[in-house]
């Protein structure tokens, strides 16, 4: 399910830098949040996209050391392990949306 | 109401229409139900406003009250897959928006039943059964302007680190001042009301208020679901992509 790919992503990035599970939850989560995602609807494209645009600022403001770095790692451990953990949903209101200025 | 009114109220009613039109023949080629609920709403919605306005305008006997409140009951049921709509695009997994969906929807059922008794509806603020229908259509109006402005604010962040094609957030935006201008439009049925019960006249302001949200509310619409070449243009330009700071 969705959830589990934010959980997946918060063990590897606690995994990759010093901080502790409180803290990578926390930082993903805000990081997630200034993205306007949702965690329940979390998919591998976009949580790509907050590693590679926001989460190296995050870190970095948190004292970590060669953030952009330490993303690209943890971007490489999603993109192993978390194909399974992908949302199965395929319809977002931003495709409805699309469509409906199509003519 | 007066003359300008009327006109606003039937050049809105005959954009519904195609807007109605151009959103069915949209759903019917991709077989998705979000296109086609906001369809049935907007052509229910069109068959309303022209037909409770065009004889004014055209100068032609009033419709039969058989006839008006055929028209007001199309309508009323029209609100319902715009509610579906509302609840599939920004809901779709919250159980209490089903619980606003049928809390609408029994405003709207009671309002409808009622009118077999009472035609025309008195509008007037000692009528519960006028505030009954008035929640009934002025309920789904707020909902969507809140839901659709709330989800822009997201859309916006994604659009940011392309995550979001810009035109999609800025379709958010622009269904969020439909359903604010539609708010402002069933606020000004209310003051109507008051006026009625309290002057016994409707006021010219109300008239030019309600003209006025008509004509922004469609002209929203048009941006929405016809936007011109400039319009996106001028989106795609305005877009701020945030750089990867690894490119750097």
């Amino acid at each position: 399910v969705a959830t589990s790919l934010f959980d997946y992503a918060a063990d590897q990035l606690e995994r990759n830098t010093s901080l502790d599970r409180l803290a990578a939850r926390g930082t993903l989560r805000i990081a997630m949040k200034n993205a306007g995602l949702d965690i329940q609807t979390l998919t591998t494209v976009q949580l790509r996209a907050v590693f590679e645009k926001l989460m190296p600022k995050e870190l970095e403001s948190r004292g970590i050391s060669n953030a952009p770095v330490t993303c690209e790692a943890v971007m490489a451990a999603i993109a192993r392990g978390a194909a399974s953990a992908e949302s199965a949903r395929s319809t977002s209101s931003d495709e409805i949306l699309k469509r409906l200025g199509e003519s | 109401l007066e003359e300008n009114a009327y006109l606003t109220a039937v050049v809105a009613g005959c954009f519904y229409m195609v807007a109605g039109v151009r959103l069915l023949r949209l759903g019917l080629r991709t077989r998705e139900r979000p296109e086609l609920m906001l369809s049935a709403y907007f052509a229910a919605t069109g068959i309303f406003y022209l037909g409770i306005n065009a004889p004014s305008i055209f100068r032609f006997d009033a419709l039969p009250p058989q006839i008006e409140t055929a028209i007001i009951w199309l309508y009323l049921i029209g609100v319902f897959p715009y509610l579906f709509f509302i609840r599939r695009v920004f809901r779709p997994r919250a159980a209490w928006a089903s619980g606003m969906v049928a809390v609408c929807g029994i405003f709207l059922a009671l309002g409808g039943a009622h009118l077999i008794v009472e035609s025309p509806l008195v509008e007037t603020l000692d009528n519960p059964w006028f505030i009954i229908m008035w929640l009934g259509y002025a309920l789904p109006a707020m909902w969507m302007g809140w839901e659709a402005m709330l989800a822009h604010r997201s859309a916006n962040k994604r659009a940011r680190i392309g995550l979001c094609d810009p035109a999609v957030s800025n379709r958010y935006l622009l269904l969020g001042w439909f359903g604010c201008f539609q708010t402002l439009a069933v606020l000004v049925g209310l003051y109507w009301a008051y006026d009625k019960d309290v002057h016994q006249v409707t006021s010219s302001f109300a008239d030019a208020l309600l003209g006025g949200t008509e004509i922004a509310g469609v002209s929203t619409l048009w941006l929405a679901f016809f936007p011109p070449t400039w319009y996106r243009n001028w989106i795609a330009n305005r877009a701020v992509i945030t750089p990867t700071p690894m490119d750097g």
